[in-house]
């Protein structure tokens, strides 16, 4: 971050104790263990830990909790799409339709809440699916336009025909459990979310993936079926949204047509690129940050979003890598000058 | 008879409204290649400046819409050397960038509480015209007449003009352009501070239909996307048959079923578009672009 | 060299936000505390938490409430929902309840909801919660309706103020008085697509069509709309003789505005909230000319026969100055007021904090209450002023003949 002085250039090296940890070394002693492992036990404690640190936290910071993983999951749902090249600048689609399905299963079917969360999520995410289908051949800006457009369009549609519940909303939603267990069920799927995901893009699934954001055309070429990939990857990358739409569903009692709105796709793009576009866990770590500091700001009414987007801007011109691949870097490497 | 003819009047009316609004967005997207999605903020922006400078410094009107538009350009520079510079060519970060910067700019406006009705503009011409059984707003002919005389002018820009000709290489190929001497960043500049600037003239002439309100810089954002991605980019004529498409059906729209459904017939129309035409229903197809 | 520079910035305004929370934290040796999560963003909810804030101080003067053998002072907490924007953030509104009952921990809310979505929303929280609830801005019949679906679990919860058939009964005699006096027949509703007003409409359209009145339309726009000519177009093609708008939302001006562009021959009867205030006439830079304009409530209105509203509207003018007083708005202010009394009266009764002993005084309040016409509905408390606040006791206004209590014209010959 410093400009070189003169004669001299920057160089980086892995650490030392990166280069002996690499691989089956990673066994050889407790250090390299801990160093390897250490961020995400330590990610994974803390999120396990959280609910029941409430007698110090109080309950208005557990609920701040839930809100945080839910968007912990919409930003890592986003960030799983983006790797896909499937920019969605409207993730509140999946929000919304997680969040109203679980609730028509519910009170329609008269499940029980957690059938009725699991089941509602599941169905959001391929009605979601289904919906983009046809402007899945889109690509880059035009399919982002479209996503920008479709949960917009389905709050005005629920607006004027008054269906599910018009602009009061499906009122009534039973909830889950208690707190805890909803907490509880939100980070078991993050942790299966960013674990996961960031496995399936690492896996030859996650080839495929990558090759169709870099270069589609390329991939037809060789024989893969895009449309249908991209379809899986829709169904696979929205479940975590709606899952987070569908408990904050039973949470709140109440599903209107404001789970659609623009602050729901906002914030995990925010999020996403705050922390490191590309990275599961860089997505989680943005979200992780930008919730408390959003209901910190909320004294400050509208100035909130202003304050986001802001962000949003400082983010994308002076930090593109985003805060979690910076902190990695640093984390595994360590920069020095060396004469030219 | 009078219905279909006061629905037809007021649908020319309502397009003449889009195709202002749209325009600063259509010329700096089509002529450059540059999505300004701040496109509503700088709208709303300039609307403020131009009540600020009328009513509270008591400038006359015309020089309070000047300084209006005068203010929206320097905004686009700022915008462009910023916000837009950094991000350049990586198209989508360019929208996300300026679409952040735009519902800034229009939070910070909502937070400041500038959202009573005392925020109006007065109508460029007073009073009203009667023809036949309808009477009319003379302000509201004023704007059909308005958005006229600037589709024609920015159509002879682009065809005729060194700048507007300049521009438009630039759009369809950067690096051949970038050889024959054509300076990007002035270019961009440009073309990114004229879009601020018709979005100034779009607010000034519009604005008074109704009041400064907020919302309207969101709307205006929608019906700019609306309408390029029906008319296309490519050609001025696109943009005006989208513009008297859009602006009859919504409308026709609001009078029948209800006012709920005009917003609904925008977004309808941009997934429509997109999911069948991408490039506009004028527009020649540029398939490799657009999808696979 | 940008990016450390950034770096640095986000860090230091990070960790300057994790050390000064806006919350305070510092606690007043134990207060009652009284919670008022609204929309303090619109002048309904502002002026309705200045009348709450008006209401404890005067009760703190006194000595403060009696809980047991102790006196303590009231505090008066507000957190600001937003829901008066359009798009209605519920979610974000029920975020803002739940950090203030979590974070405050207040003892009762009052004024509470200002939009219905939101109330309707709320309640489930508010049974969750167990915190006596008592709302004086939000008009929905649907309140009453689901309390009485489940009044074990909803016990904590009370209005205090209009609901919309009474709200739309009142109006409706004002209607039916310019029928009978000027002979029109052809009504047409424009409204805002909100809970209160689309209840309002539905029952004042129900008794229109019986009264043999000629609907032509019935409107609904979004929160935020601006454009209402395709009611100015149905208007004209329906020779609309009387437009009655219901709206809260200042943007409801254009709609005058236009109906005068359009030069339509109708007369303007209705509710516009922000068109309530004396101020009316400056605000809307006399677009409001011509128009009859419903007052909710007469909280803005010293009226000589309910003492109380000239003591509010006299102490309000003392507080807040003389501008604030003439700037109160219609609907709002009058209720949350009383609402304090009641509740501080409940808890003395009470003896304690407790909010199921709490419930059942504030429920018993004096008999009646609001509506008139449903003895033993117990959730509707109110001193027989509110009572009569509802049904009228208003000053005669310019050009309504003055026979109507109920109606108020603006203009520049009605003052304060």
């Amino acid at each position: 971050m410093r400009t070189a002085p003169a004669g001299y250039r920057r160089e980086r090296l892995d650490r030392g104790i990166k280069v002996r940890s690499e691989d089956v070394f990673v066994l050889a002693g407790w250090g390299e263990l801990l160093y390897r492992a250490g961020p995400r036990l330590a990610a994974t404690v803390l999120l396990l830990v959280f609910p029941l640190l409430r007698p110090w936290t109080g309950e208005y910071w557990q609920t701040v909790f839930l809100v945080a993983l839910a968007m912990m999951l919409a930003a890592v749902s986003w960030a799983f799409l983006e790797n896909v090249g499937l920019v969605s600048l409207g993730h509140s689609l999946f929000f919304g339709a997680g969040g109203y399905l679980t609730a028509l299963v519910a009170l329609e079917l008269r499940a029980p809440a957690l059938v009725a969360v699991l089941v509602g999520s599941l169905a959001g995410s391929l009605t979601c699916a289904l919906l983009l289908a046809p402007v899945l051949r889109l690509r880059g800006v035009y399919f982002s336009l479209v996503t920008f457009a479709l949960p917009l369009l389905f709050s005005r549609i629920i607006e004027a025909t008054k269906i599910l519940g018009g602009t009061e909303g499906i009122v009534g939603v039973p909830g889950l459990g208690s707190l805890a267990a909803r907490q509880y069920l939100l980070v078991a799927a993050l942790l299966a979310a960013v674990f996961g995901l960031q496995r399936l893009l690492d896996s030859d699934y996650g080839l495929v993936l990558h090759a169709i954001r870099d270069n589609d055309v390329g991939v037809r070429a060789s024989g893969i079926a895009v449309g249908r990939w991209k379809l899986a990857a829709i169904a696979v990358g929205s479940l975590p949204t709606s899952l987070a739409g569908g408990v904050l569903a039973t949470h709140y009692h109440v599903v209107g047509m404001s789970a659609f709105a623009l602050d729901y796709s906002v914030l995990p793009l925010t999020a996403a690129v705050l922390g490191g576009p590309g990275t599961m866990a860089g997505a989680a770590v943005g979200a992780a940050l930008l919730v408390p500091v959003s209901e910190l700001l909320r004294a400050f009414g509208t100035l909130r979003v202003v304050a986001y987007c802001a962000l949003l801007v400082a983010a994308l011109v002076a930090v593109p890598e985003g805060l979690f691949s910076l902190a990695r870097r640093r984390y595994y490497q360590f920069e020095r000058w060396v004469p030219v | 008879m009078s219905e279909v003819l006061s629905v037809l009047l007021y649908g020319l009316v309502q397009a003449a409204v889009l195709l202002l609004v749209a325009l600063g967005f259509s010329v700096t997207f089509g002529l450059s290649g540059i999505p300004n999605f701040a496109h509503g903020g700088v709208y709303i922006l300039s609307g403020f400046v131009c009540w600020y400078l009328l009513r509270k410094l008591g400038w006359p009107h015309l020089l309070a819409a000047a300084g209006g538009v005068a203010v929206a350009a320097v905004v686009g520079v700022l915008l462009y050397w910023l916000v837009i510079r950094p991000v350049r060519r990586l198209v989508l970060a360019e929208v996300i960038a300026t679409f952040a910067a735009g519902v800034a700019m229009l939070e910070l406006f909502r937070w400041m509480g500038l959202v009573t009705y005392e925020f109006n503009l007065p109508p460029v011409v007073a009073g009203s015209v009667t023809l036949g059984e309808l009477a009319v707003d003379a302000h509201r002919l004023a704007v059909v007449a308005a958005a006229a005389g600037l589709g024609l002018l920015l159509w002879w820009f682009g065809r005729a003009t060194r700048t507007g000709l300049a521009l438009r290489a630039m759009a369809q190929e950067e690096y051949t352009a970038l050889s024959l001497g054509i300076r990007e960043d002035f270019m961009a500049t440009v073309s990114v501070a004229l879009g601020s600037a018709l979005a100034a003239v779009a607010a000034v002439l519009v604005l008074p239909l109704g009041l400064i309100s907020i919302n309207l810089g969101y709307d205006a954002m929608l019906v700019a996307l609306a309408l390029t991605v029906v008319g296309g980019t490519e050609r001025t004529a696109g943009l005006v048959l989208a513009a008297l498409l859009l602006g009859v059906a919504t409308v026709a729209a609001s009078v029948v079923l209800g006012p709920h459904w005009s917003e609904v017939i925008y977004l309808a129309a941009i997934v429509a578009v997109l999911a069948v035409r991408p490039s506009g229903i004028l527009g020649r197809l540029k398939e490799l672009e657009e999808r696979v | 060299m940008l990016r450390g520079r950034v770096l640095w910035v986000l860090a230091s305004v990070a960790l300057a936000l994790g050390v000064w929370s806006p919350g305070a934290r510092t606690a007043p040796v134990e207060p009652v505390v009284l919670g008022v999560p609204t929309a303090l963003g619109s002048i309904e909810g502002a002026d309705s938490l200045r009348a709450v804030q008006l209401a404890a101080e005067e009760i703190n003067a006194k000595g403060g409430v009696r809980v047991g053998a102790v006196r303590r002072p009231l505090q008066v907490v507000s957190i600001d929902t937003r829901e008066h924007e359009p798009g209605i953030p519920i979610h974000d509104a029920l975020a803002a309840l739940e950090k203030l009952l979590t974070e405050r921990r207040p003892h009762a809310v009052v004024v509470g909801a200002f939009r219905s979505e939101v109330l309707l929303a709320a309640m489930d929280v508010v049974a969750r919660y167990r915190v006596p609830y008592v709302v004086t801005i939000a008009m929905t019949p649907a309140f009453e309706a689901r309390i009485a679906s489940d009044p074990a679990k909803y016990r904590y919860l009370f209005r205090m103020g209009l609901q919309s058939e009474y709200f739309a009964g009142n109006l409706a005699r004002v209607l039916g008085y310019v029928k009978s006096r000027h002979g029109v027949s052809r009504i047409q509703f424009v409204h805002q697509d909100v809970l209160w007003a689309k209840a309002t409409v539905g029952f004042l359209e129900t008794w229109a069509r019986q009264a043999g009145w000629t609907v032509v339309s019935s409107d609904a726009y979004p929160t935020g709309a601006t454009d209402f000519s395709a009611s100015v177009l149905r208007a004209r093609t329906g020779r609309t003789q009387i437009l009655v708008p219901v709206f809260d939302m200042p943007q409801s001006g254009v709609l005058l505005k236009q109906v005068k562009g359009a030069q339509l021959p109708v007369a303007v009867v209705g509710f516009i909230s922000p068109a309530v205030p004396a101020t009316a006439w400056q605000a809307f830079e006399g677009a409001v000319d011509g128009m009859v304009q419903f007052v909710a409530e007469p909280g803005p209105l010293a009226v000589r026969a309910l003492p109380k509203s000239v003591h509010f509207n006299r102490a309000y003018g003392q507080k807040y100055g003389e501008e604030m007083r003439m700037k109160l708005s219609g609907h709002g202010p009058g209720p949350s007021y009383d609402a304090v009394y009641v509740v501080a009266a409940a808890i003395e009764r009470a003896g304690t904090l407790d909010p199921d002993r709490v419930a059942d005084p504030v429920q018993r309040q004096a008999p009646g209450g609001v509506r008139r016409a449903a003895p033993g509905d117990r959730h509707q408390p109110g001193f027989p002023v509110a009572r009569s606040w509802a049904a009228g006791g208003g000053v005669p206004g310019a050009g309504c003949g003055g026979r109507d209590p109920a109606a108020r014209g603006v203009g520049p010959v009605s003052g304060g």
